[in-house]
């Protein structure tokens, strides 16, 4: 059975036809067009499709997409203003935290609602913020550290 | 250094992967694309009785049906061709592609895939090295001497390979010895385990097929299809999208030939996207699983005088690059010390597991935390600490390895004493804390690559290499050698990659070879055009082309600043007449000679170009009431050449660490009686996480090398998981007191050791 349903990502309304049963990802993916949301594993398992709702993190691989109706969803492909980089993506670059970056979507969007939450973590509170996101390639160092200068980075912004 | 002090690294691919607008295979989509599913037997080894795909052809969108009936007639594989793409008459694996689907969604595809009627009588399961190795074992391929295979192959059961390093005579030096040790240590199989499953799209026009795929090897993977479909190479075009990592998982050639079968027999393009547990299970890449026991002998002053040792490696069901195993695994397990009397049989086994190939330094870290365990073993029973029971037997500069390569200049030792000198001034350790400290090395391959290169008008380069980025940089890397040769901004240096309609051929990343080799041909290759430039700008300024400086977008007279001419303005008249276009090969280094030595089943790997070396101490907290390690710091030195690009060097090193940290602690797969996989799924198959992270100091000791990489550089991305496990394991021995003999060391198997109520079959003899 498909329904009509209207989601709103990154700020856009966009009205999908789709089956009750499919997931956030995959509709995310495949109906709205936006292939940042990645899936590494369809069960929770390794964050890789980590999407904010109403600015909570969830894995989007595992939530029925009809449910996100009237809600916000923000996705990697949300970050940026414009142009210009968010702090978070211009800070994993240049850390070196980013290798293969297909768990880099799924990073982001985790260190974002740690961020929002908790704008001044320590290091042992974002690895806890972070522990939902697999990554294979970096062993995590330099993405601690650029989730460390954006936050040194917002708060010296927000304070001047 | 911390991580911001380095030098800064612009990933020229980054701004895509940070922003969600960098396309990975699974996100392609094309007009009229249809989904695969495949088909896989319940059963590790079986029969096939009978296959009726009628009911699956019959579903409503479903447009395509294969079996091996479908493709030609073709066996496969590099050593011995073993394998054909659709099982035929028999099933030698859990994940064996029986039949593929191709239809209008996945869910029709995997609907249609369950419906096709497969009967399989159950045939007895191999699913153990020892037992596949035992007189009158099930032969997992009755058939096996009538595939083609390689020269000087023995076909004898159930034994796929065999080498044997031999050098003086073992038997008598042992013989003589003062104290000898014998070990046995038993190791998991383990997976690559990348984060991006594997996905394929393939499409035909006319008689040509474009493959995209998550392929580390892009020619290989052409070559396979053209060998399984019986195609000519200029008709297959394979192209890869941003890859989502891969460790040896995604090399060599998987399912592209049958999406690219599919796809023709549907006349639409077909998608295939693995499900984790596919990754788990389907691919010929998987760490195999490794038995080592080794007896050393030494002198009164704890110098090794002989070596005998064993290993038994796990095949799996097909052969998919193994066949270098044995002989890699006995280097290893030999290790980097000077022995004169050494004797190793190596034996790769054809079992009924999944077909294992080359994961992220193959054989390296079971043989080296095999041998390492053992190591400290020995410096206990010598009476020495295991610094200096290294100290005293290390190969370095000048000596001879144990198959008797002389070695230049390397950092064997330099290694060993930066590591332990960092470790040891980190600060006193708790109670049931300790340092454990290994060695490890791995060769530099050097083999052919291409790259062509071409200035436009503007003073813009394209720089077309064969190389494949698949995460770790080095393709990135490239720009920075190009924009050295040819004097200007790495900024204007534009990269064309991955695709094999445009690129000369490379071997992909595999081997940690994409610097070493294509470094070298983006090298050659950009030198011609800074040639061409040199005499333009000579031309220009009247002046010899050899005195003739290009730097920062510049080319000046030596000695002359102010007689000078901008590169993109020599490029804007080279477009008006002679383009400015090159190509490069690299020249292969030559391979060292080794003397007093002997391989049975010799397949090139006792020789070793421009060997890294790696000490790893981990600092260790075991908890004693349940088992559980925890690994606090890891403290690397590492030789590795001269580093190129020290962002992607350190990048390397802490992930091939956290990897290894897994392999030591949480990552092996189980079996069950049955020979499928207990655990393939990633909550019960764990990787480590950010959580989990030790944190990680790095040193490197930079030689610059001869006969290697450019400016001196060796290979790097595989080095770094070698020594992890074994140091590891050598902190958890001095707190439990005696060593774990099972690979991973799970809280479990620690907790046993501590008890004394481990099993046998891993203990030490
Ligand atoms: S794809 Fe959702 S957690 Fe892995
Ligand atoms: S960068 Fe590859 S998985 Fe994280």
């Amino acid at each position: 059975m498909s329904e009509l349903v209207n989601l709103e990502v990154n700020g856009t309304t966009y009205p999908v036809q789709i089956a009750l049963d499919r997931n956030l990802s995959g509709v995310l993916r495949d109906e709205v067009g936006l292939t940042g949301t990645k899936e590494g594993c369809d069960d929770c398992e390794c964050g890789a499709c980590m999407v904010l709702l109403d600015g909570q993190p969830i894995n989007s691989c595992s939530y029925l997409a009809a449910q996100a109706q009237g809600r916000s969803i923000t996705t990697v492909e949300g970050l940026a203003e414009g142009d210009e980089l968010h702090p978070l993506q211009r800070n994993i670059l240049a850390t070196g935290g980013v290798q293969c970056g297909f768990c880099t979507p799924g990073m982001l969007m985790s260190a974002q609602a740690l961020l929002d939450r908790n704008p001044d973590p320590t290091d042992e509170e974002i690895r806890i913020g972070l522990s939902g996101n697999l990554c294979r390639c970096t062993g995590y160092a330099r993405i601690l550290a650029a989730v460390q200068a954006t936050a040194v980075e917002l708060n010296s912004t927000s304070s001047s | 250094m911390t991580v911001t002090e380095l030098p800064p690294f612009v990933r020229a691919d980054g701004p895509d992967k940070v922003s969600g607008s960098g396309r990975y295979t699974a996100d392609l989509t094309l007009t009229g694309m249809l989904h695969a599913a495949f088909r896989y037997p319940d059963v590790a080894h079986g029969r096939i009785t009978r296959i009726d795909t009628s009911a699956a052809e019959a579903m409503p969108g479903v447009l395509a049906v294969m079996t091996d009936a479908d493709v030609p007639d073709v066996h496969y594989t590099w050593a011995v061709a073993d394998r054909t793409l659709f099982a035929r008459d028999i099933v030698r694996f859990e994940g064996e592609v029986i039949a593929a689907v191709a239809a209008i969604s996945p869910e029709i595809a995997k609907a249609a895939a369950a419906a096709i009627e497969v009967d399989i009588e159950p045939l007895p399961v191999v699913n153990d090295i020892e037992e596949a190795l035992a007189e009158g074992a099930p032969l997992v391929h009755e058939d096996w001497a009538s595939h083609t295979a390689d020269d000087g192959i023995i076909r004898d059961g159930n034994l796929a390979i065999y080498s044997a390093l031999q050098r003086g005579d073992a038997d008598a030096a042992m013989a003589s010895a003062a104290t000898v040790v014998s070990s046995r240590y038993v190791a998991d199989a383990s997976h690559a385990a990348p984060i991006e499953p594997r996905a394929i799209v393939a499409q035909w026009e006319g008689e040509k097929v474009t493959i995209w795929t998550s392929t580390q090897v892009p020619y290989d993977a052409r070559d396979g299809v053209c060998e399984t479909l019986q195609l000519p190479a200029s008709q297959v075009r394979i192209i890869v999208p941003h890859l989502g990592g891969g460790f040896g998982g995604k090399c060599g050639f998987h399912f592209e030939a049958h999406i690219a079968a599919l796809a023709r027999k549907a006349k639409r393009p077909v998608k295939l996207v693995f499900s984790r547990w596919e990754e788990f299970v389907a691919p010929d890449r998987r760490r195999e699983g490794m038995i080592v026991e080794l007896t050393t002998g030494l002198d009164a002053d704890g110098r090794i005088v002989a070596r005998k040792g064993w290993v038994g490696i796990d095949n799996g069901a097909y052969m998919a690059d193994c066949a270098f195993f044995p002989q890699l695994a006995a280097m290893h397990v030999a290790g980097p010390y000077n022995i004169d009397h050494l004797s190793i049989d190596a034996k790769l086994a054809y079992t009924n597991h999944q077909p294992s190939g080359s994961v992220r330094a193959p054989t390296a870290p079971q043989g080296c935390w095999a041998l390492e365990s053992h190591t400290d073993e020995l410096a206990a029973a010598a009476g020495l600490s295991p610094v200096e029971f290294r100290r005293r037997n290390l190969v370095d500069t000048g000596t001879t390895g144990p198959m008797g390569q002389t070695f230049d200049e390397i950092g064997a030792l330099r290694v060993l004493e930066a590591a332990h000198a960092a470790a040891e001034g980190s600060g006193p350790l708790a109670e049931n804390e300790a340092l454990g400290l290994a060695v490890g090395w791995w060769p530099s391959f050097a083999v052919p690559a291409g790259a062509y290169a071409k200035m436009h008008g503007d003073g813009s380069v394209q720089l077309i290499t064969g190389a494949q980025e698949c995460g770790t940089g080095a393709v990135m890397t490239l720009r920075y050698l190009a924009a050295e040769e040819l004097g200007i901004d790495v900024e204007k240096i534009q990269l064309v990659y991955q695709d094999t309609g445009a690129a000369p051929f490379g071997p992909g990343a595999t081997g940690s070879q994409t610097l070493l080799n294509h470094g070298r041909a983006v090298e050659t290759a950009t030198r011609d055009i800074a040639e061409q430039l040199r005499e333009l700008a000579a031309e220009q300024l009247e002046a010899a082309p050899g005195d003739i400086v290009l730097a920062d977008g510049v080319a000046s007279v030596a000695g002359t600043p102010t007689a000078s001419i901008a590169i993109d303005e020599l490029a804007g008249i080279a477009a008006g007449g002679n383009l400015l276009i090159s190509s490069g090969t690299a020249d292969v280094p030559e391979y060292p000679t080794l003397e007093g030595s002997h391989c049975v089943g010799d397949q090139g790997m006792a020789a070793w170009l421009a060997p890294q070396f790696s000490c790893h101490v981990a600092k260790v907290r075991v908890d004693r009431d349940t088992g559980v390690t925890r690994v606090l710091d890891v403290f690397a030195a590492h030789d590795n050449g001269t580093i190129l690009n020290p962002i992607g060097a350190h990048g390397q090193v802490e992930g091939g660490i956290l990897m290894g940290v897994g392999q030591a602690l949480t990552e092996g797969t189980q079996y069950g009686d049955d020979g499928t996989q207990l655990n393939a799924g990633l909550l019960e198959y764990k990787l480590q996480t950010i959580a989990d992270a030790p944190n990680i100091h790095t040193t490197f000791i930079e030689i610059p090398t001869a006969n290697a990489g450019p400016k001196g550089s060796k290979g790097l991305a595989e080095a770094p998981n070698v020594a992890t496990a074994a140091a590891i394991a050598n902190g958890i021995a001095q707190v439990v007191g005696a060593h774990v003999t099972q690979l991973p060391m799970t809280a479990e198997r620690v907790w046993d050791t501590a008890n004394g109520t481990a099993d046998q079959n891993g203990a030490s003899a």
